[in-house]
């Protein structure tokens, strides 16, 4: 129930007395941050991050681990100092108010029950602290409890309890102080691979229920497609695009978004763009294809010309016929409604999603196979700055 | 395969009469004392030993009863015997060390082990280092001190200097370091207050730890002659091991004496002893396993 406005935060791990030196030392280990951006002050986690979250919107951060995007979501809970910038919950400044005045709430990755407590206790402390009178804090977690399916366990031990149980108790603990702005931490990577798709399934009817403003932060794609109203996806602790679901999967900003977003992953070619007046071309190993209207358009209005480009395009907009490109299978998965067929073209290892329906014979490894895509799904990305030429 | 069970057959044999002859050595005297305080001072002086009392008396008990008198508590006017008073004198001590060290130690253990400032390991490793400090090398900056607090001849002498343990810091701190730091967080999110974390969170996930320091720290106390033969010096505030000592002192020794009074102050350390054995041994084994 509140606006959440990130402004050019930044975030900056100072070296603590002889750290830096000894990170020197270790010449056998190279440092694993290498990609963050290391300066006199200490580690750049984030950087120019500016985001404004309207209310009730479920925002999911996802990129992958090191990125910054944990360390985005502890500073909107107030567990790590902003080093630069504004963090505005309600349109109020709260930089420098502690997490318990924020009127946020946190659900963590190892769900981080207090052992001792049972279940009723662990929903119900942050209650009692609020000083809450016992009938009214009865009622909320018994109401929490109703809403997550957890009632018969209200007295037992978190040890007890299943990884699903205890996350839904986590869970439970967040949701009965209803507050402004709910953060959830990878909340579903200790959970087994079903018990994900079921809590994620939960996930999206517990928003629907408590209609608040959710920040989710997670390394899996598909859990950002299936939940979140906009994802942002982070790299080396700079924002690489904001958008819906539909939009980076359809447009991503630049390569790392294209390779990031969507599974089996984006394949990629080295390919040829060429601009023949106001029509746009690309030109990989012998097949040309020309980009879709609303490309061109774009393309146009950045007045790209003719270069070398990486082009991608994803495995499941790939069609297999008897021109285009030429590829040589290694494998053939059956998936059943489909076969992933790897193959190897112009170099590169590239996925082709072959549904069984349209398959004429099996594919043996050696076979030759050639393959096309439409202008419409060609995405087109510059060599030297990895963006995508359309933006 | 023969072979095999054959060495370890002569193992168990071997381990076995170690262990035998090490219970022997450790369990004889405590068989002296038991069995000493019953004998006569005519048996108990006498150059042949009697392993076993052939004759029975209460004459060392009731004797160490009735010397010396002092008053019950502090300064009150209820009189009773000196060993009474020292025995009270050495629960109060063990009790409040105990107490005083655990709260302490818990404290600056999840400072040390969760919180994040400047200086940190260099206090860690100062404290580490005063566990390599032997007692007898800081004993007279230790005893100015204590004069100077005025507290010389007090029995919170004895109390004071043993509550900053560096070992219990040192365990504590090895059982903070398990406590997951989201678990801390998630407190804090819940608007628990720094005093409250520590209380309903901390606390009861270092309990084990606790009750193993609670236990080191009042047996230590309770042992811990030298300090106490150092600080106090006054009839009515020696602990028991010093008021037997005492005795010892006067005229001839009377060895029946002193054997009821070892046997007042062994008896009591023997049963928190096995009482929290588990706890005890928990607790060596946890630190260890940590560390």
């Amino acid at each position: 129930m509140a606006t959440v406005q990130l402004k050019n935060i930044k975030k900056v791990y100072p070296y603590i007395s002889g750290e830096q030196k000894k990170s020197k030392k270790k010449d056998d280990q190279p440092q694993k941050k290498i990609n963050l951006q290391i300066t006199d002050e200490g580690v750049v986690a984030v950087q120019q991050f500016s985001l404004d979250i309207a209310d009730k919107e479920f925002i999911v951060l996802v990129g992958p681990s090191g990125c910054g995007k944990s360390t985005t979501l502890r500073m909107v809970a107030g567990l790590e100092e902003i080093t630069d910038g504004e963090l505005l919950i309600d349109g109020k400044l709260v930089n420098d108010i502690p997490p318990k005045d924020r009127d946020i709430a946190m659900v963590f990755q190892n769900y981080a029950l207090y052992p001792h407590m049972t279940v009723y206790e662990n929903m119900a402390f942050s209650l009692k602290l609020r000083h809450v009178p016992k009938a009214e804090i009865d009622k909320k977690v018994r109401e929490a409890a109703e809403i997550l399916d957890i009632t018969q366990y209200l007295n037992r031990k978190p040890k007890a309890l299943s990884g699903g149980q205890r996350q839904r108790v986590a869970i439970g603990r967040a949701i009965v102080r209803a507050p402004k702005v709910m953060l959830m931490d990878e909340p579903l990577s200790n959970l087994d691979a079903k018990l994900r798709n079921e809590m994620r399934a939960e996930i999206i009817k517990l928003r629907k229920r408590i209609d608040t403003t959710f920040i989710y932060v997670t390394h899996d794609q598909t859990e950002a497609m299936t939940l979140g109203d906009r994802i942002v996806i982070m790299k080396d602790g700079y924002i690489q695009q904001i958008g819906t679901p539909q939009e980076v999967f359809n447009h991503p900003a630049n390569l790392f978004v294209a390779g990031f977003i969507g599974m089996p992953v984006m394949n990629f070619f080295d390919a040829k763009l060429v601009r023949e007046g106001s029509k746009y071309f690309v030109e990989v190993g012998g097949y040309r294809q020309e980009l879709s209207p609303d490309k061109e358009e774009r393309l146009l209005n950045h007045d790209v010309q003719s270069q070398e480009i990486t082009l991608g395009v994803r495995p499941e907009h790939t069609d297999v016929n008897d021109e285009g490109v030429a590829a040589r299978v290694d494998v053939a998965e059956m998936m059943g409604s489909s076969v992933h067929l790897h193959v190897n073209a112009e170099g590169h290892d590239v996925i082709i999603i072959v549904p069984t329906v349209d398959m004429k014979g099996n594919y043996e490894m050696g076979d030759t196979v050639h393959f096309s895509f439409d202008g419409k799904v060609a995405h087109v990305f510059s060599k030297e700055t990895e963006k995508n030429l359309e933006f | 395969m023969s072979k095999d069970n054959g060495s370890s057959v002569a193992y168990k044999i071997f381990s076995f009469v170690v262990l035998i002859i090490l219970a022997f050595l450790f369990i004889f005297p405590l068989y002296w004392i038991l069995t000493g305080m019953f004998k006569p001072p005519a048996v108990i002086n006498s150059p042949t030993p009697q392993w076993w009392p052939h004759e029975w008396t209460m004459r060392n008990i009731t004797e160490l009863f009735s010397r010396r008198t002092a008053p019950l508590f502090g300064e009150i006017a209820l009189r009773v015997p000196g060993a009474l008073r020292w025995l009270i004198n050495t629960v109060f001590m063990a009790i409040m060390a105990m107490i005083l060290t655990c709260i302490t130690a818990a404290m600056a253990g999840y400072a040390l082990a969760k919180k994040r400032f400047i200086g940190r390991a260099f206090l860690f490793s100062l404290i580490v280092a005063a566990m390599a400090l032997p007692k007898q090398v800081i004993l007279v900056p230790l005893v100015r001190e204590i004069s100077a607090l005025g507290l010389y001849d007090n029995i919170w002498a004895v109390i004071l200097p043993t509550v900053g343990w560096p070992f219990g810091v040192f365990l504590m701190k090895q059982f903070s370091e398990g406590i997951p730091g989201e678990m801390i967080e998630a407190a804090r999110i819940d608007g628990a207050s720094e005093f409250r974390t520590f209380t309903s969170v901390v606390v009861p996930m270092i309990k084990p730890g606790i009750g193993a320091l609670a236990i080191f720290t009042f047996i230590n106390s309770w042992n811990d002659y030298f300090l106490q033969l150092i600080m106090l010096t006054s009839n009515s505030n020696l602990t028991i091991s010093l008021g037997i000592a005492t005795m010892q002192a006067e005229n001839s020794t009377d060895f029946g004496l002193i054997m009821a009074g070892a046997a007042l102050a062994a008896v009591p350390i023997i049963i928190v002893f096995l009482l929290f054995q588990k706890y005890f041994t928990k607790g060596i084994t946890m630190g260890a396993v940590k560390g």
